[in-house]
């Protein structure tokens, strides 16, 4: 059938080079679902006897290929993604890129390489087919030279980040041959199905993430210099405490490579001689020494920073003193408005902290900024037409929390452009006009839209394609339905709440229990269900520690016991209402967050969550409902003449070993999500609002309140004993403790529903009663004291 | 009393589990040709004569259960009148039924019976299909069903046998197995089996046949710096690796046992006889220091001492076991497993016992020697010790 963009689909994708980018690309459209045909060369010193040998002819993409689903973290969501994958080569399989539906190139960064590969693709394309390159530093319009009128109307450039599973952006680099359509495909195949925050460039070099990030990167190297600031206190300053990824900026350079890095840094100073700043780009001296010595970061071990041992064994961690080009151990970091900025809860306030104080911390920071304003600004209508696509790529291409405008807001325009000139810089006409304005802002929220200032037509625009997102952001003009210490519930229109937890973490402590009754309550009364969902980096990381700590340690274990039904009440009730209630899951989904998942009617899921019951981390089990909800799964899994014990293992050990899912799909795999009733949804921006649709669905289709359970069947004494044996041989295999075994019985004493002497049915009561008493017997052990205060104290699970 | 005479016995090679020649085969069909073989190598043999087959196997569900000693008189279309039982004493089991056959027919119970043993490692896991175990045991002494590794690493311990050794002991193994392979010793001992294979390519059923004959386990290259390198498997900062342990295997080997009437009526040839068995119980936790008890039992029991015997098979279950075993007894090495042993060639449990006496009597007829003893660790805690002589 020929392909037009009518009937455009994507089934199969053939990748063509398997470096790291290339596996990963492969693995990502393996990992949405796509059959991939993955190519790389023919080893070109092949003996004779090996010409005709197809493994030897594949060595290469093998290699590459295994190499690549050896990294951490993992690029692949679960082993069925790897299946797949097909490999080949160039010259034997070349031909089978007639059936694919888009072809992706991702060889080296040569020209002449890339061309003679497109030859190859030009004979076999079959005309229809999207071609794209992943190149991040050739122009695209220099590609398509010579090709035919068909190649070049569906091609255009793809650029995705390393890695490609989980950095979230995607710029999409149209030619003028770019036929539009094409274009809007790949914008929306790339947002909806890849997941990935599609942000259309213009040809320019770079494109518009690393023209940015890599100046940013540039102008703080600049500073550092300048103030004579370490390396550490850069670090520091340019890290979580403004929003920026904890490697801050010379670790960053560490692990993308300092050789990289400087590659892309040199490019971008020659193709952009005309830049009002081109001279941030200079490298500095210290980065030729790193360079010279080959000291390029984490792959060689060595950089801005290494690793060592001291006498004792203890490992410190040495920096490079970028004056006498020595390491040293990293120091202690203070400065005054570092330690303002952490004293405030919100980002906005910790950036204005820096700028209204004068040390050399908030210089570095303030100065930063001003420079990346000025620039920013004089790159609209350069790179893009739109700021917003400036914020996106940055935020979703290096980690940004908020993007360069968004700081500028926070700053506040005026402001921003007193900064700049201090700094001797100019920022554009366009901002200088807004800035005009009473009150002006790059972005507002109108009408539960988001809006973007946009200079063209100077005016405020919804920004396009966000139309079928929910951005909880948007609704916090209005009234919230309901508010407690622990959570808010929106009203999502068409009849659907939102509860979204503003607890630290998200973890859940009482408010937050109190929070989600409270809105099933109201969901009951006058709306068609509700979402549990909310835009925090993780879902919820647990019930809140602090407070059984509190209550253990004091043995209130009146107090505790009603704690606990509280939880079960409330996972309960998430499962027994008269409105379906969604959960929208999405990064760490641990513990009560778990639990509270696996009750609710539906789970509509990022594909990115990492969900699992990680209480014995902490010297508890699962009390919550989730070994009550799982060993009722278990039930349901049964059918006639299963033989069960393989089963009934694989969920004693999901609990007993704290299994947390890599992803969506594995967690399907463990159970933890099911296939009948969760669903994934691959863009995270997109959760809220299919949460929303899946509570309208289930409440279409004639929701009904699901009918209390007495009919688990739990295996007693038969599944007992062979779970305690096998906890036995672990002890004595020394795998785990003596406390972990007296923790792992408690599990398989209630997955099993205790030493009942037959297989049983019995009541979902009963298996809760049992894990309530579990845990409220380890509530009353010291080990598990000292696991929980381990926990709260450093965050890491302690094994006694 | 009339005496029980041994008159032929074969064995398949060993097949690597799961990766092996014998992947698939099931153990009824790989029995099978065993026996056939067996009865079809003694001239002029009339299987009518046969009262039964007795075969020991170790983990009898699945493509083993339905009685596989029913099964395989069955399958090997022996007269229907020939009878089958099914015998389990795990890694036991195939010597265990030619004790069996030997006290049947010493005490009248028969004249002629198939003894031996076959397991498949590829098709059934080593705890069965389904595993259930007893509450009471669990919870007071759970380390009655200690896993087999368990049990190897508390031997380490207790019996002080060091990783190195462990190791040293190993690759001995595997160069005597090739040594032994490369000069042709089992070839006569070997039935091979021809494999019919149907498997698909390209979505088309396509069908090939290979022809298995070679012991799979012993690795060429192996060195005491590989195996050195090795994880330990079942415990943490353990000593038993997959290395220093038997391979997991697939295989069948037969026996033939025949009454002394039987012999002079039929004019049949004698090779060898099970002149006495024992078996003995030991603590469970250590399982594989069974032969340290087994054999004294056995010699004691025969009015035998050690000095009379001039070789043995002990199966090595785990080379700390086998070293433990080895100390305890006070034997030595230079008669011990001279062709190498399970951690070479392989271990496919019920089959086992038969095996080491098929290859025991013929490594003492080439050296010229008449008494030996086979002898294994058994699970749960047990060992079991006989005494060969060849004749």
């Amino acid at each position: 059938m020929e392909k037009t963009n009518k009937n455009r689909a994507i089934k199969k994708v053939a990748v063509l080079g398997a470096g790291v980018m290339g596996a990963g690309i492969a693995l990502h459209f393996a990992g949405v679902g796509c059959e991939v045909l993955l190519l790389d060369m023919v080893p070109t010193d092949l003996k004779e006897e090996d010409k005709n040998n197809r493994k030897a002819r594949n060595q290469i993409v093998e290699k590459l290929f295994n190499f690549a689903l050896k990294s951490k973290p993992s690029p692949y969501y679960n082993k069925a993604v790897i299946e797949r994958v097909t490999l080949g080569n160039f010259d034997d399989d070349m031909p089978k890129i007639k059936d694919v539906d888009w072809i992706v190139e991702v060889v080296v960064e040569r020209l002449d390489i890339k061309k003679l590969i497109y030859e190859k693709v030009e004979k076999y394309r079959t005309p229809g087919t999207l071609i794209t390159s992943n190149t991040s530093g050739i122009p695209i319009h220099l590609l398509n030279e010579g090709r035919s009128d068909d190649f070049k109307k569906d091609f255009c450039g793809t650029h995705f980040f390393n890695p490609p599973r989980y950095l979230k952006l995607l710029e999409v680099i149209p030619t003028i041959d770019t036929d539009p359509a094409v274009v809007d495909f790949i914008m929306h195949y790339g947002d909806k199905i890849l997941g990935k925050q599609t942000v259309l460039c213009k040809d320019t070099p770079a494109f518009i993430a690393n023209r940015v990030g890599v100046y940013s990167m540039a102008k703080i190297f600049q500073l550092t210099t300048e103030l004579g600031l370490k390396i550490e206190e850069v670090d520091k300053l340019t890290g979580p405490i403004i929003g920026r990824p904890k490697t801050g900026t010379f670790k960053l350079s560490d692990l993308v490579g300092n050789d990289t890095g400087t590659k892309v840094m040199i490019g971008i100073k020659d193709s952009c001689p005309n830049d009002e700043q081109a001279h941030a780009f200079e490298v500095p001296k210290y980065v030729n020494f790193l360079l010279e010595n080959k000291f390029f970061g984490n792959k060689t071990k060595k950089g801005y920073y290494e690793k060592t041992k001291d006498a004792s064994g203890k490992t410190v961690i040495n920096a490079l003193r970028l004056d006498t080009l020595t390491y040293e151990p990293v120091g202690e970091v203070n400065f005054p408005s570092l330690t303002a900025a952490k004293s405030k809860e919100n980002l906005a306030d910790k950036i204005n902290a820096f700028v209204g104080q004068d040390d050399k911390g908030a210089q570095l920071v303030k100065r930063s900024l001003a420079g990346l304003f000025a620039y920013v600004s004089n790159r609209v209508p350069e790179i893009s037409d739109n700021l917003y696509s400036v914020d996106d790529a940055l935020k979703a291409g290096f980690a940004w929390e908020i993007g360069p405008f968004e700081y500028w807001d926070i700053v506040g325009i005026q402001k921003g452009i007193e900064l700049a000139q201090a700094e001797g810089l100019e920022v554009s006409d366009w901002v200088k006009e807004l800035a005009k304005n009473n009150n002006p802002t790059f972005y507002k929220s109108e009408n539960n839209a988001r809006k973007y200032y946009n200079q063209a037509s100077k005016s405020y625009e919804t920004i396009p394609g966000t139309e079928s997102f929910i951005l909880l952001d948007t609704l916090r003009g209005n009234a919230p339905v309901y508010k407690n210490s622990g959570g808010i519930l929106h009203d999502l229109g068409d009849g659907v709440l939102n509860l979204e937890f503003t607890s630290k973490m998200n973890s859940l402590g009482g408010d937050v229990l109190e929070a989600i009754q409270k809105s099933i309550d109201i969901a009951e009364n006058g709306y068609r269900g509700l979402v549990i969902g909310n835009e925090a980096p993780n879902f919820s990381v647990g019930a809140n520690l602090a407070m059984i700590f509190m209550l253990a340690s004091d043995q209130e274990f009146d107090e505790l016991d009603m704690a606990v039904r509280q939880f079960q009440k409330t996972t309960m009730r998430a499962r027994y209402s008269s409105i379906p209630v969604v959960s929208a899951p999405h990064g760490m989904t641990l513990g009560g967050g778990c639990e509270l998942t696996m009750h609710s009617d539906a789970a509509v899921t990022s594909a990115e969550t990492y969900i699992g019951l990680v209480e014995v981390g902490v010297g508890l089990i699962p009390a919550g409902g989730g070994t009550k909800e799982l060993t009722q799964r278990l039930s349901d899994s049964f059918f006639a003449g299963d033989v069960q014990i393989p089963k009934l293992q694989e969920v004693f050990l999901n609990i007993a070993m704290a299994k947390v899912a890599t992803s969506a799909a594995d967690a399907f795999d463990k159970g933890y999500f099911l296939k009948s009733r969760d669903r994934v949804v691959m863009n995270d921006k997109r959760l809220i609002a299919e949460a929303k649709a899946e509570v309208l669905r289930l409440s279409e289709e004639g929701y009904t309140q699901p009918a209390h359970r007495n009919d688990i069947t739990v295996m007693g004494r038969t599944g007992l004993g062979t779970l305690l044996v096998g906890i036995d041989s672990f002890k004595r295999g020394n795998y785990i403790s003596e406390y972990d075994a007296k923790i792992a019985e408690k599990i398989a004493y209630v997955v099993c529903g205790g030493d009942l002497s037959q297989e049983s049915k019995v009541s979902e009561q009963y298996i809760l009663d049992l894990e309530r008493e579990a845990f409220l017997s380890l509530c009353g052990e010291k080990k598990t004291l000292e696991r929980i205060q381990a926990m709260l104290k450093t965050g890491k699970p302690l094994r006694n | 009393m009339q005496e029980a005479y041994i008159v032929a016995g074969y064995r398949t090679a060993v097949g690597k589990s799961k990766k092996g020649g014998f992947r698939f085969t099931r153990p009824d069909d790989l029995g099978a040709v065993v026996i056939n073989h067996l009865v079809n190598s003694i001239p002029n043999f009339d299987p009518n004569l046969i009262d039964g087959i007795i075969c020991g196997n170790a983990i009898p569900e699945a493509e083993q259960g339905m009685q596989i000693g029913r099964m395989l008189v069955l399958r090997s279309g022996l007269p229907v009148t020939v009878a089958g039982v099914t015998v389990n004493r795990y890694c036991a089991s195939g010597l265990e039924a030619i004790a069996m056959a030997t006290a049947k027919i010493r005490s009248g119970m028969g004249e002629c019976i198939i003894a031996g043993g076959v397991e498949s490692m590829s098709l059934i896991p080593m705890t069965g299909w389904k595993t259930a175990l007893n509450y009471e045991i669990a919870k007071s002494a759970a380390d009655h069903y200690s896993s087999m590794g368990l049990t190897a690493e508390a031997v380490a311990k207790e019996y002080n046998v060091s990783r190195a050794d462990q190791d040293e002991f190993s690759y001995h193994s595997h160069m005597k197995a090739l040594a032994a392979i490369e000069a042709g010793k089992f070839k006569s001992q070997i039935v091979p089996v021809t494999v019919e294979e149907v498997y698909v390519e390209n979505n088309k059923r396509k069908t090939r046949s290979f022809v298995v004959d070679t012991d799979e386990g012993p690795r060429k290259g192996t060195t005491v710096e590989v195996l050195g390198k090795l994880k330990p498997v079942f415990a943490a900062g353990g000593s038993v690796t997959a290395g220093n342990s038997s391979q997991t295997s697939d295989g069948a080997a037969f026996v033939m046992v025949v009454s002394e009437r039987l012999v002079k009526e039929h004019n049949l040839t004698p090779i060898a006889r099970l002149v006495n068995s024992a078996v003995t119980g030991v603590e469970p936790r250590i399982m594989g220091i069974g032969p340290a008890a087994a054999v004294p039992k056995v010699l004691k029991q025969a009015g035998m001492s050690l000095n009379d015997i001039e070789m043995v098979e002990l199966n090595e279950a785990f080379a700390s076991q086998s070293l433990a075993v080895i100390r305890q007894l006070g034997l030595d090495p230079a008669i011990v497993n001279p062709n190498g042993g399970a951690i070479a060639l392989g271990h496919p449990l019920g089959c086992t016992g038969c095996k080491l006496t098929v290859q025991i009597i013929n490594e003492m007829k080439l050296q010229n020697k008449k008494k030996g003893i086979v002898t294994a660790c058994v699970g749960g805690g047990q060992g079991i010790a006989a005494i060969i002589e060849v004749l």
